[in-house]
């Protein structure tokens, strides 16, 4: 009740103060200085620690019980599995050929989706006429999940190629077009109105003002789409394919090999890392700016 | 160069819900060449618009606004505006916001770069040329924005309450600064505060606006020769004004309240 009394605090801060300056000074002086950096990378080991854990016991469940390899593999058996892979590949083809093959599929359809996706994003952010005759189409397509669109692709273009690059490039074009023009409408007034009155012309205050202050949001629908493209291939892979990621994964599934199936997995979820890695790499690069204020 | 006249200006516009507003109402100015003109009033008098209009960034509904006889279309050059909200471009460096300008309407490069060595320099910021807008202070970037107009050589500087975000040593160090720069390149000036202090030490004459509608109720030539040191606010001449200012304010808002405690009533009733 009375420890919120101010007196009674002020009265005892003020006679034990000293003192507790006095024993933090002892203290100082007796244990040697933490060194620095442990203090940072202490995280990291417990993040570490962590994936060690993790791998440990599932080392242990597999080894120690009987669990069937077809339901949960022990580590050491999928570590085997994946040196075979890497030696004799899969299905005919070497391993590095299926990455490549799903990492080109994904990486055709999201830049040729991005290139164009951009430029008209931002032309129906800066006219309200283009906005007014496009946005029905896009705004209908903007929910609709793109691996929805995999039948139709196949009935209309078969299961080739052409297909797979389609699908992921529609999902990566929808997500940057309505993010870019977002971004073009977001553009503060005030840096139009100081564009304007500094005397650039329309074409200089699109490309030095709009543009560059656009570019914050136009990033939102990159990452979103290289995460999305990425989804998409695998599910296209998933479902027509002789060779890719997905087609490891689907094909090894049928067969109850459940190694492969998991080494698949891992690998497009590294994969995926890095491709997320690499834009926010490169965002952190163009947009250091937008760090702080 | 530089003279403003405002002419019979008025500026109508409706609100959210359609009501329409008389923002301005007949103003009438006449500022000359080399003048300091400080605007104060209420929040919502009208005297942003003010300065929007002369800017050219919106049209008087009815009136006319010319600067050196020439009527004003549109914004320009030669009325730079110094906003009181960050307006620097952040991806661009100290520098490059102050190049802008000039590098893109075809000025050489030889000139708009030694120009704008020369304005860092006069705002004590030719160590901070390459440094990026968010890594400067508040009073910094203000310094800047003052940088980025003057490199223009407008005629007409209009400055939206540039120092109201500023802490008051701050905004003490910039009065000093547009007084100093202004006794070195002479452009006039188009002031708002809201800081009546502010406004006596730096104009050559004050204008009180009262609002809704907004009009200037009074005009007071401060007698002080410039360039002027800041010990002047406490000298009695200064004292004077000052108070004479302040009760014409204080008599604004006693109005402003009056009258919206009566639109209140209108709509309870």
């Amino acid at each position: 009740m009375n420890d919120l009394d101010p007196q009674i605090e002020d009265g005892t801060g003020l006679r034990v103060a000293p003192a507790l300056a006095e024993i933090k000074l002892s203290v100082a002086a007796r244990t040697r200085p933490r060194p620095v950096w442990l203090g940072e990378v202490r995280y990291t080991l417990l993040s570490a620690a962590t994936i060690i854990i993790l791998l440990g016991l599932w080392a242990l469940v597999t080894n120690l019980f009987h669990i069937p390899a077809m339901v949960l593999p022990s580590p050491q058996s999928i570590l085997r599995h994946f040196r075979t892979m890497l030696l004799e590949g899969y299905a005919g083809h070497p391993l590095w050929e299926h990455v490549l093959v799903s990492v080109l599929r994904t990486l055709t359809g999201f830049s040729i989706g991005v290139t164009l996706a951009i430029p008209l994003g931002l032309w129906m952010g800066y006219s309200r006429t283009v906005n007014a005759i496009l946005w029905p189409v896009f705004g209908f397509i903007r929910p609709i999940p793109p691996i929805a669109y995999i039948p139709l692709a196949i009935l209309w273009f078969g299961i080739g190629e052409f297909s797979k690059v389609l699908l992921i490039f529609v999902a990566s074009f929808n997500f940057t077009v309505l993010a870019s023009a977002a971004g073009m409408r977001a553009v503060p007034e005030q840096l139009i109105r100081a564009g304007t009155n500094l005397g650039l012309s329309r074409w200089q205050m699109f490309v030095s003002v709009m543009l560059p202050a656009a570019m914050p949001q136009i990033f939102t629908g990159i990452k979103t789409s290289i995460a999305v493209s990425w989804a998409v291939m695998v599910a296209a892979e998933l479902i027509a394919a002789q060779i890719g990621l997905g087609f490891i994964i689907e094909d090894a599934g049928t067969f109850f090999r459940t190694p492969e199936v998991m080494i698949g997995v891992a690998i497009i979820g590294a994969i995926g890392l890095v491709f997320e890695a690499t834009v926010v790499a490169i965002e952190r690069r163009v947009l250091h700016w937008q760090a702080k204020g | 160069m530089g003279r403003i006249i405002v002419d019979g200006v008025s500026k109508h516009y409706a609100d959210r819900r359609g009501t329409p507003v008389r923002a301005l109402d007949a103003v009438n100015l006449a500022i000359e060449e080399q003048e300091i003109a400080c605007i104060v009033g209420p929040s919502g008098c009208g005297k942003s618009t003010l300065l929007n209009l002369i800017a050219g960034f919106d049209t008087p509904s009815t009136g006319e606004i010319s600067v050196d006889g020439v009527q004003v279309r549109g914004a320009g050059p030669d009325r730079i505006v110094v906003f009181q909200s960050p307006s620097l471009f952040p991806w661009l460096t100290a520098r490059e916001n102050v190049i802008l300008g000039p590098r893109k309407r075809g000025v050489p490069a030889s000139r708009y770069e030694e120009d704008a060595r020369t304005m860092l320099a006069s705002v004590g910021l030719e160590h901070f040329a390459s440094r990026y807008p968010y890594e400067l202070s508040g009073g910094m970037r203000q310094r800047l924005q003052i940088a980025r107009a003057l490199v223009n050589h407008p005629r007409v500087l209009l400055m939206d309450e540039p120092f109201a975000a500023l802490d008051f040593q701050n905004r003490l160090a910039m009065q000093e600064l547009v007084m100093r720069l202004w006794s070195r390149i002479h452009p006039t000036i188009f002031f708002i505060t809201h800081d009546v202090e502010e406004a006596i030490f730096l104009g050559d004459r004050v204008y009180v606006m009262t609002a809704s509608p907004g009009r200037i109720k009074a005009t007071i030539t401060v007698p002080f020769a410039k360039p002027r040191s800041i010990e002047v606010v406490t000298s009695p001449g200064f004292v004077a004004i000052k108070d004479q200012v302040l009760r014409l304010i204080r008599g604004e808002f006693a109005r402003s309240d009056r009258a919206a405690e009566q639109a209140g009533a209108e709509r309870s009733g």
